[in-house]
């Protein structure tokens, strides 16, 4: 028996797809680069997916467990013929307790969904990627997601209190728990981010927070991108921790807003997006101090966006900024470097420096806050030799953030896409610790692999030396 | 050869997804499934695959395609600006081209040729109020459910082809006025005839106007669709604006632009009747009337919230008739009429229905307000009995007549 004809008798045809266009459609999540998908399972059941695991493993196939499909660095991509577990039906929402702030639920819950249906208990899940609106609680604790309120909530590890995993040798456990601190090893913290590498999330015990009861949002035009970095350097050094600080450059501003018709300031240099939230009196001070930095250092433009509404639009802006790219090129790569506050600039004129070099089209939209930046380069993948050029000048552009102590990834994951680079902030004995752990949850190698550790990770052992 | 057409999917719409996946939560059809060859970014990955040619169109490529209620909501939040439409469109017209289908031939000539003549609709239409009358039309095959959402149809047969109202010396518009809405939902174009009189506009349709070819294009038959609007392009001449009060259509002519500069003329002059309406309105032509204190539920068509960008102003035509506007389903998802869908696909369209008449229901009134005639049948299908579901402009003309008073109590 074939493993698709055994998926087959184990969740009915409806639910296996193998056909070459459906093959052709699961190949690829946002990443640059397809895959190869043997077949795309939907099972609705944490059984299910444990008997899926169990035959997998018969057939000695690689599994690669899938959300909506937003990531960017092809985590969610077999890069050998592979089985793809999808866990869009997983959509529960149960055991809300509005008091301990907690919820148990399905990883194939989309994000902005969650927080959608707690609106009316004043509760929120706070890592807000920018693909919130489409991407799923599994990908948000698979790559530990961050988003623009991650600068001052912290990104998803801090709201996960517990996971159940299917394990890769088909069992079922629950990592973490519903006290705050549980005894033992922190596995929660480990599975979380570990990139369905350790295994396949069915369940988590989120973290909700209680949304603020006053928001403001600011939107401000500088003359140069120098004075915006200058000004969020400045905001945080005052003492303020801002939701939100949000900055993207001109070419990017202008992308955006031939989409969503916000009123961007399409003549400013670069453009910052601030959200401050609280008690109304804070937030009023905040704002106002917040403006004051701006406009000491050049800002001639500062909005206050005054409803719901417009600060809805404004957020739809920053969120769709990498899809708005393909009104550039027809494919974009994505960088996640994260960079100490204080080099931001530095950072971004090599980054700009080296895209001139190589002759790529730079589009910068990023963190300003945690100095996660988003370098973006838009390109046309059919050009040839072209891949490799972006590839080239991604590897010097993540050198130059490590090179002033940053670091390859802040939210996205490193995937299949920028897995390669991680001997660049990873010594061989940190990469040989990760792929202990790896190999202490997967002995096989078939969850996941190929994914965020570089392949002779585990060199070390190979060569019998030990350290 | 992968793509057999005049006119297939353009390589240029193709390229331009970066398969963001935004797309995927707007879509009714992924929200359904979970899976992604039911998501728009999956169906242009399919298309795209075909486009390479790495795969051919085949059964499964049918599947896919058809699957697609063609609701155009993921274009509201492709950032790349994407004209999925226009893709699914060509791609339903190679699978239709490739794939042999049992009723081709009945459904090419229900669509391409039927529709668009004046004799074949009025034969039809007298078949089916005759059945209508005796409770057959129901019981019909495959098309019978869709029809518990009709109207009562009027003999003997109404038409406003031909027809001009209003003084020769006032501004003029065109009436467009379709196929099946022409004789099935007669008081759509009574309301707006006499909203677009007490606005000052004299109103004309022309007697040689035909279908507008959405229901073709949307089937994968684009050939009778090009016929078809290449005859209105050659009937609806002028500058006039031309008004249209079933959003599907409205949105169909605002692409006739796919035909050349002449449709694309047609296009810019093309107007929903709420916009022109609330125009009027905001200027002054027409009245505010007083609120009386009632309500309506106003429901989204997706060929005008998505098609066309306009939502707006049906809201502010129920707010000037002097309702308190109730939103059914803000951002919600397609209510499953979607022309033909409900016959390929009647699992899908009733689930769609369903959950619409009940997002409807629970804002608890029972006037509903829908500006696309597909919707309006479809809500009335799911609703229960005691709803009134009307065009916004029947709601506006309504309270036109009784004069300002507000709003009448609901029969």
């Amino acid at each position: 028996m074939s493993l698709t004809s055994d998926l087959e008798r184990l969740l009915g045809p409806g639910r296996v797809r193998h056909h070459p266009l459906d093959v052709a459609v699961f190949a690829k999540d946002a990443g640059v680069v397809p895959g190869s998908v043997l077949a795309a399972v939907l099972p609705e059941t944490t059984q299910e997916v444990a008997a899926i695991v169990r035959l997998a493993n018969r057939h000695e196939v690689p599994i690669v467990p899938r959300g909506a499909g937003t990531g960017l660095a092809g985590g969610a991509v077999p890069t050998e013929p592979g089985l793809l577990v999808v866990l869009t039906r997983f959509t529960s929402i149960e055991d809300v307790d509005t008091v301990g702030r907690t919820a148990w639920v399905g990883p194939g819950v989309i994000n902005l969904d969650l927080s959608r249906a707690l609106t009316g208990e004043g509760l929120h899940f706070a890592p807000d990627p920018s693909s919130q609106s489409a991407c799923t609680i599994g990908g948000n604790v698979g790559t530990n997601a961050g988003g623009p309120h991650c600068l001052a909530d912290g990104t998803t590890v801090a709201h996960i209190y517990a996971a159940e995993l299917v394990t890769p040798s088909g069992d079922v456990v629950v990592v973490g728990g519903e006290a705050p601190d549980t005894p033992g090893l922190d596995l929660r913290a480990v599975v979380v981010g570990s990139e369905g590498t350790l295994g396949i999330v069915t369940r988590v015990l989120v973290r909700l927070m209680q949304s603020p009861p006053d928001v403001a949002t600011l939107l401000i035009g500088f003359p140069s991108v120098e004075s915006a970095a200058a000004t969020v350097s400045d905001v945080i050094a005052s003492g303020l921790i801002p939701a939100a600080l949000e900055m993207m450059d001109k070419r990017m501003v202008a992308a955006v807003e031939n989409f969503v018709h916000a009123g961007y300031p399409t003549d400013a240099a670069a453009v910052l997006l601030a959200e401050v939230t609280g008690p109304t009196s804070t937030v009023l001070a905040d704002t106002e101090r917040i403006a004051d930095i701006a406009r000491e250092h050049g800002a001639d433009d500062v909005r206050i966006a005054t409803d719901d509404d417009e600060r809805a639009l404004l957020w739809k802006g920053r969120k769709s900024a990498f899809g708005a790219v393909a009104q550039a090129a027809p494919d974009y790569y994505l960088h996640d470097t994260v960079v100490p506050r204080t080099r931001l600039v530095e950072v971004m004129n090599q980054i700009y420096e080296i895209g001139d070099r190589y002759g790529l089209m730079m589009l910068n939209v990023f963190h300003a806050g945690d100095g996660n930046l988003h370098p973006l380069v838009a390109f046309d993948a059919k050009e040839p030799g072209m891949l490799e050029r972006v590839q080239a000048a991604a590897k010097e552009m993540v050198k130059a953030s490590i090179e002033v102590g940053g670091s390859l990834s802040g939210e996205h994951g490193i995937g299949f896409e920028k897995r390669d680079l991680m001997p660049l902030v990873f010594s061989a004995v940190d990469l040989d610790a990760q792929a202990r752990v790896k190999e202490a949850f997967d002995p096989l190698g078939l969850m996941n692999p190929d994914k965020v550790l570089p392949s002779g990770s585990r060199c070390f052992d190979a060569a019998g030396v030990r350290l | 050869m992968a793509w057999i057409t005049e006119h297939p999917p353009r390589t240029v719409d193709l390229d331009s997804c970066v398969t963001c996946g935004l797309c995927l939560p707007m879509c009714p059809t992924f929200r359904l499934t979970g899976d992604e060859t039911a998501s728009p970014r999956g169906r242009l990955a399919a298309i795209t695959a075909v486009a390479d040619g790495r795969l051919t169109v085949d059964e499964r490529f049918d599947e896919i395609t058809s699957f697609c209620l063609q609701c155009r909501a993921c274009e509201t939040a492709c950032p790349s600006m994407l004209p999925y439409g226009e893709v699914i469109e060509s791609a339903r017209a190679e699978a239709v081209a490739q794939v042999p289908h049992p009723d081709q031939r009945l459904r090419r000539f229900a669509l391409g040729r039927a529709l668009a003549g004046p004799v074949t609709m009025r034969v039809a239409t007298l078949g089916a109020a005759a059945m209508q009358r005796i409770g057959a039309l129901e019981a019909l095959p495959v098309v019978g459910g869709a029809t518990a959402g009709l109207r009562p149809l009027p003999v003997p047969l109404p038409s406003a082809r031909g027809g001009a109202w209003g003084p020769r010396d006032a501004d003029r518009v065109t009436l467009f006025t379709g196929c099946v809405a022409d004789t099935w939902f007669t008081g759509i174009h009574t309301a707006t005839v006499e909203v677009l009189l007490a606005a000052g506009y004299r109103v004309e349709a022309p007697e040689d106007q035909t279908c507008c070819g959405a229901l073709a294009s949307h089937s994968g038959f684009g050939d009778d669709a090009a016929r078809m609007a290449r005859s209105n392009i050659a009937s609806l001449t002028g500058d006039d604006p031309i008004v249209v009060n079933v959003a599907g259509c409205g949105a169909h002519l605002k692409a006739y632009g796919r035909y050349g500069d002449d449709g694309g003329d047609l296009a810019a002059r093309t107007k929903d009747v709420t916009e022109i309406v609330a125009e009027a309105i905001e200027s002054g032509r027409l009245p505010m009337m007083s609120p009386a204190g009632e309500r309506v539920a106003v429901q989204d068509p997706c060929h005008l919230e998505h098609g066309q960008r306009i939502s707006r102003e049906p809201r502010i035509l129920l707010e000037a008739a002097g309702y308190e506007v109730v939103e059914a389903d803000p951002g919600g998802l397609c209510c499953g009429a979607a022309g033909l869908y409900q016959v390929d696909h009647p699992d899908t369209a009733e689930e769609l229905g369903r959950e619409k008449a009940d997002k409807v229901a629970a804002t608890g009134t029972t006037l509903v307000a829908s500006a696309n005639a597909g919707c309006e049948m479809q809500l009335r299908r799911y609703l229960d009995d005691g709803y009134e579901v009307l065009h916004p402009v029947e709601i506006y003309a309504r309270a036109l007549r009784r004069g300002g008073t507000g709003p009448a109590p609901s029969p």
